[in-house]
């Protein structure tokens, strides 16, 4: 057990809440057993009881969202199958945080200042973050292929990426649930530390547009000999009513190691 | 047998582009939204050369071929070196090759380990430390302390070693094999 890794993650998550609240959003507690985990070719839900250990929080908080809370947060326990390593766990922490009458940009803004906060919790230096896109990491030209894309942001991209860095507009192929702008996806990645340590969306608003998203993520993981993670006809049916949003994910134990130079997720959490 | 990413292990042998391997550093790396890889380093179990390669999750290497035995050195003859496993007694012969520098240090029933790969002897590692007595050794020059604080040595195992001038003809030395061979203590 790592007691200054404990004592360094309650003050980050601390520092979370109160910025959190300053900023007038309101904590929910989302159920973390739920019917549908995910739209996500690449991650595996784990099954528990009638239903799915949630992978994040993001369906129970759109729908949220779309019922009536404006500005609102969770920071809760999830679950991802098959993640194991120093940067990957089992069970996680993410923040997510969901805003009315915002894009891509002011989430930007919003995450700055609590890692901000976060850091003089902990005592360490405040980030001067820098801005990129997905394009100009790629010299110009994205691979168009998804094993040549992600093989290269592993090998190439991400070990440069050690300086706190946005990297905005995904190619529409990776936009998941994120809103499209002249066939760029308004997607964007926060790396701290060299950690890939959030992911935001200016949200996908277009209900017919998230079915055939939930449809092309299914065949992906049919063609790959998987179990598709059922439709949400309730997230479906929130997007229909969705103003413009915004929202991100914030794993709270990488920006506890990405302030703290702990290298271990393990070192962050109270051991199983 | 066949490994996949997720047996990946420090220390395990595997075979990949024509050659054994030990992996010798493994991380999990998947972006967030994106497919599962394992980032490696792997070192070639016959040259010592490092390689990074980066696996698909899924993607499977064959275990390599590999297999240390326990052996000890009996003789040499016209730079052919013979050994016998100490549990089985099985005798090889090695090429002079193999062994390069190292074969200097070797003297009767010195126990070494021996890596076969495809059932041949690739490389034979030494203990860490030997013992062997001073052959010859130019004799300590009373008062000589000003320049020379180590002297040459030629040791009964045949290597030839510097050491410090208080040595002397007949005495035991252990010596580090690591470098080439290094005056540890006299014994």
């Amino acid at each position: 057990m790592n007691v200054a890794g404990l004592r360094a993650r309650a003050h980050v998550v601390r520092a979370l809440h109160e910025g959190l609240w300053a900023e007038g959003f309101l904590e929910l507690h989302p159920p973390v057993l739920v019917d549908g985990p995910a739209l996500e070719e690449n991650l595996e839900a784990l099954r528990a009881h009638d239903g799915f250990l949630h992978t994040s929080p993001e369906f129970s908080l759109k729908r949220a969202l779309a019922g009536g809370l404006p500005r609102i947060y969770a920071i809760t326990p999830c679950f991802r199958g098959e993640e194991q390593g120093p940067h990957h766990a089992t069970e996680f922490t993410l923040l997510e945080l969901y805003l009315q009458n915002a894009n891509y940009l002011d989430l930007i803004t919003i995450v700055e200042a609590l890692v901000i906060r976060a850091a003089v919790a902990v005592g360490a230096s405040v980030p001067a973050f820098t801005r990129t896109t997905v394009g100009a990491l790629f010299g110009g030209e994205i691979p168009e292929e998804d094993d040549e894309f992600y093989r290269r942001w592993i090998d190439e991209i991400e070990p440069r990426l050690l300086t706190p860095t946005w990297v905005l507009d995904f190619p529409q192929r990776h936009a998941a649930l994120a809103e499209l702008r002249g066939g760029v996806a308004e997607r964007v990645e926060l790396y701290l530390s060299g950690l890939e340590l959030a992911n935001g969306f200016s949200e996908l608003g277009d209900a017919e547009e998230l079915r055939q998203r939930f449809m092309y993520s299914a065949e992906v993981r049919r063609s790959r000999g998987r179990d598709p993670h059922p439709t949400d006809e309730g997230v479906l049916q929130a997007t229909a009513r969705l103003p413009r949003s915004a929202g991100i994910a914030v794993g709270v134990d990488r920006l506890v190691m990405a302030l703290t130079g702990i290298r271990d997720i393990e070192d962050v959490r109270l051991p199983r | 047998m066949a490994y996949q990413t997720s047996d990946f292990r420090n220390g395990l042998k595997v075979e990949t582009e024509g050659a054994p391997y030990t992996i010798v550093y493994f991380q999990f790396v998947k972006p967030g939204k994106g497919t599962a890889f394992t980032r490696t380093k792997l070192k070639n179990l016959l040259t010592g050369a490092q390689i990074e390669r980066t696996y698909r999750s899924g993607e499977i290497l064959e275990e390599a071929d590999v297999e240390e035995q326990p052996m000890q050195f009996l003789y040499e003859q016209q730079a052919v070196y013979t050994f016998m496993n100490t549990e089985t007694f099985e005798q090889v012969e090695i090429q002079g090759a193999v062994l390069g520098d190292d074969a200097k240090f070797l003297m009767e029933n010195l126990e070494v380990s021996v890596l076969f790969y495809k059932g041949r002897a690739v490389n034979v590692t030494l203990p860490n430390f030997i013992e062997s007595k001073v052959a010859w050794t130019e004799p300590a020059v009373k008062g000589n302390t000003s320049n020379n604080i180590t002297k040459s040595c030629k040791l009964e195992c045949g290597a030839e070693i510097q050491v410090p001038i208080f040595v002397k003809e007949g005495e035991l030395l252990k010596v580090d094999t690591r470098d080439g061979g290094s005056y540890v203590s006299r014994l």
